[in-house]
């Protein structure tokens, strides 16, 4: 027992540099969001301050319209969500219940779409948009979204319905039901919490986003929530700090929780996924 | 009839990926043999004119080193940390949910919000780096972090480093928890010692886990546009510009599509380069692991 011990403060020594580093921004960032505004360029600098001064969260909604921007950020990171998850599963089911010719070919065609990152593309995917009038459109980042995300989609959810055993749809067949039928009311349910997973994954995918949005959008009340808070610190002679720092905290914090709970079926579909 | 099922439920998602991420490379392809306007009207066909006039550009080889230092160094140092991290962590040891939750909490943050977030740490006047180096008597005069290109380079880096160590340690986690446990029991009969069990027997077996990673990460890299984009924008002076910043520029600043497509057909070569390699890679790996599946049947 004891041996565990030593063994757990020689770790935690070990591992406490990059403890601090990680949790450094955040410090900072609840630090600078909740001090007053005339106490942020104070000389010399300092993690202290007098008061906590939670209105600034308040004012910075207001002043920022970080709703609006939230709402775009909901509304493109949902739908995305909701048409990559439409296109995988069938494709899904057929990588892992038939076997057809070209399937090693879309397989590697998934992968090579996994490695290409939107910032390659940007200016091809900027003419299209323009070409089809959907810039300053969000469906425009919706359709993107949606389609950078299928591939990891296809086979997280591929390698969750291979383990789902075959002679249960069998044993519908045999009594008589549907391959649609059973389908949808033997093999969709058993494969929920897949979905799941993978719906949250390309939900915080979109919901981080940059580039496309960058590029994309361009008018403000458009932004999606990492774009309207990084329109607040570039090109601008006067940062509000503590505005963007708590607009930082509010859109990081929900997303973080959620992940910090899901990182162990991370793991899992990494393993299956991208590994094998 | 039954033949074409599987191919249908695919088309949908095939269609979709060729109509976003297949066509605009066509597209970058056609745009990049065009003679471009001032104001971004594509108005005739330049044969490879845009790809001489980037290779005759001083600023594209001063991106491209800068991108090669950039990509090696994130990745290198990422594995230097993730490395002993994933060992750790796959050990048994107090506290060690909450320290994977801690290593991992920087992947939900997306890089937009951390760059912005250490950009206002690293100010020069009253960042929180200043302050906390002030207090324990490291420096005793703030320090203008972003102002001077070298340093910059150098912080981004170190911030590179810092985004990339979840994923990385999620891959070899990955390799570790199936890594053979009776090997390491017959090797502790023999009497190994712990470098040399890490030595002879973990590294060896980690290696395909530690190659992958590293393609993955060097593809990642060398795209990620985000961090330098927020902390300096490829400033002062074009001093930290990789190519994708640079690329960004010429394309949404400068109006030089021709040019910046050509660049960008020369990245997509590149990673077309590293997407093969992680493609045999991957498929050695899975022809390494088939005599395992026929053994258990």
């Amino acid at each position: 027992m004891s041996r565990k011990l030593t063994r757990s403060l020689l770790y935690w020594l070990f591992l406490s540099p990059l403890v601090v580093v990680i949790l450094f921004p955040f410090g900072v960032m609840f630090v600078t969001a909740i001090r007053p505004r005339d106490e942020i360029f104070t000389y010399p600098p300092t993690w202290g301050f007098s008061e906590f001064r939670w209105t600034n969260f308040s004012e910075m909604w207001v002043k920022t319209n970080f709703g609006g921007a939230l709402m775009n950020s909901i509304y493109v990171s949902v739908l995305a969500t909701a048409i990559a998850l439409l296109l995988a599963i069938p494709a899904a089911y057929a990588m892992s219940r038939y076997r057809f010719a070209g399937k090693g070919l879309y397989r590697n065609f998934l992968l090579m779409t996994q490695m290409m990152s939107p910032i390659v593309l940007v200016l091809g995917l900027f003419r299209l948009m323009m070409a089809m009038g959907l810039v300053n459109d969000l469906n425009s980042l919706v359709v993107t979204y949606a389609a950078f995300n299928l591939a990891f989609t296809i086979w997280m959810l591929q390698s969750y319905f291979n383990s789902i055993p075959r002679d249960l749809e069998e044993a519908a067949w045999i009594d008589g039901a549907s391959h649609l039928t059973s389908l949808v009311r033997i093999f969709l349910p058993l494969a929920v919490p897949a979905m799941v997973v993978a719906a949250i994954f390309t939900f915080i995918n979109s919901w981080n986003e940059f580039v496309l949005a960058l590029t994309l959008m361009r008018s403000s009340e458009d932004f999606t929530l990492p774009v309207q808070i990084y329109a607040q610190v570039a090109g601008r002679y006067q940062v509000e700090w503590h505005h963007v720092m708590a607009g930082t905290v509010l859109a990081t914090v929900p997303v973080a929780i959620v992940f910090s709970w899901l990182q162990r079926y991370l793991i899992r579909g990494m393993a299956l996924g991208a590994v094998k | 009839m039954q033949k074409s099922i599987p191919l249908l439920m695919i088309v949908p998602s095939l269609l979709m990926a060729m109509a976003i991420i297949g066509y605009p490379i066509l597209d970058l392809a056609w745009t990049s043999s065009q003679e471009v306007s001032r104001f971004g009207k594509l108005t005739g066909f330049a044969g490879w004119e845009n790809f001489a006039e980037v290779f005759g550009d001083q600023l594209f080889w001063d991106s491209l080193w800068r991108t090669g230092i950039w990509t090696f160094f994130v990745v290198v140092g990422t594995l230097a940390v993730s490395l002993p991290v994933a060992i750790i962590l796959n050990d048994d040891f107090y506290g060690r949910g909450l320290a994977r939750v801690i290593i991992m909490l920087p992947w939900s943050v997306s890089l937009t919000m951390t760059a912005v977030v250490w950009r206002w740490a690293l100010n020069g006047r009253a960042g929180l780096l200043n302050a906390t180096l002030m207090d324990i008597g490291i420096i005793d005069q703030p320090v203008e972090w972003l102002a001077t290109a070298s340093t910059a380079f150098v912080v981004e880096i170190l911030v590179g480093i810092l985004v990339s160590i979840p994923f990385t340690t999620t891959i070899l986690l990955g390799g570790l928890s199936a890594m053979p446990q009776d090997t390491y029991e017959a090797a502790m009969v023999d009497g190994a010692s712990g470098w040399h069990q890490f030595r002879y027997i973990t590294l060896p077996l980690m290696k395909p886990f530690i190659n992958i990673a590293i393609v993955l990460n060097v593809i990642y890299v060398f795209n990620s546009l985000p961090i330098i984009w927020v902390m300096t924008e490829g400033g002062p002076a074009n001093g930290t510009d990789i190519l994708v910043t640079y690329l960004y520029k010429l394309a949404f600043r400068f109006g030089q599509l021709g040019k910046a497509a050509a660049i960008s057909l020369i990245m997509f070569g590149v990673l077309l380069v590293f997407t093969l390699l992680y493609v045999a890679l991957v498929s050695r790996g899975e022809e390494d692991a088939a005599p395992e599946d026929e053994k258990e049947a």
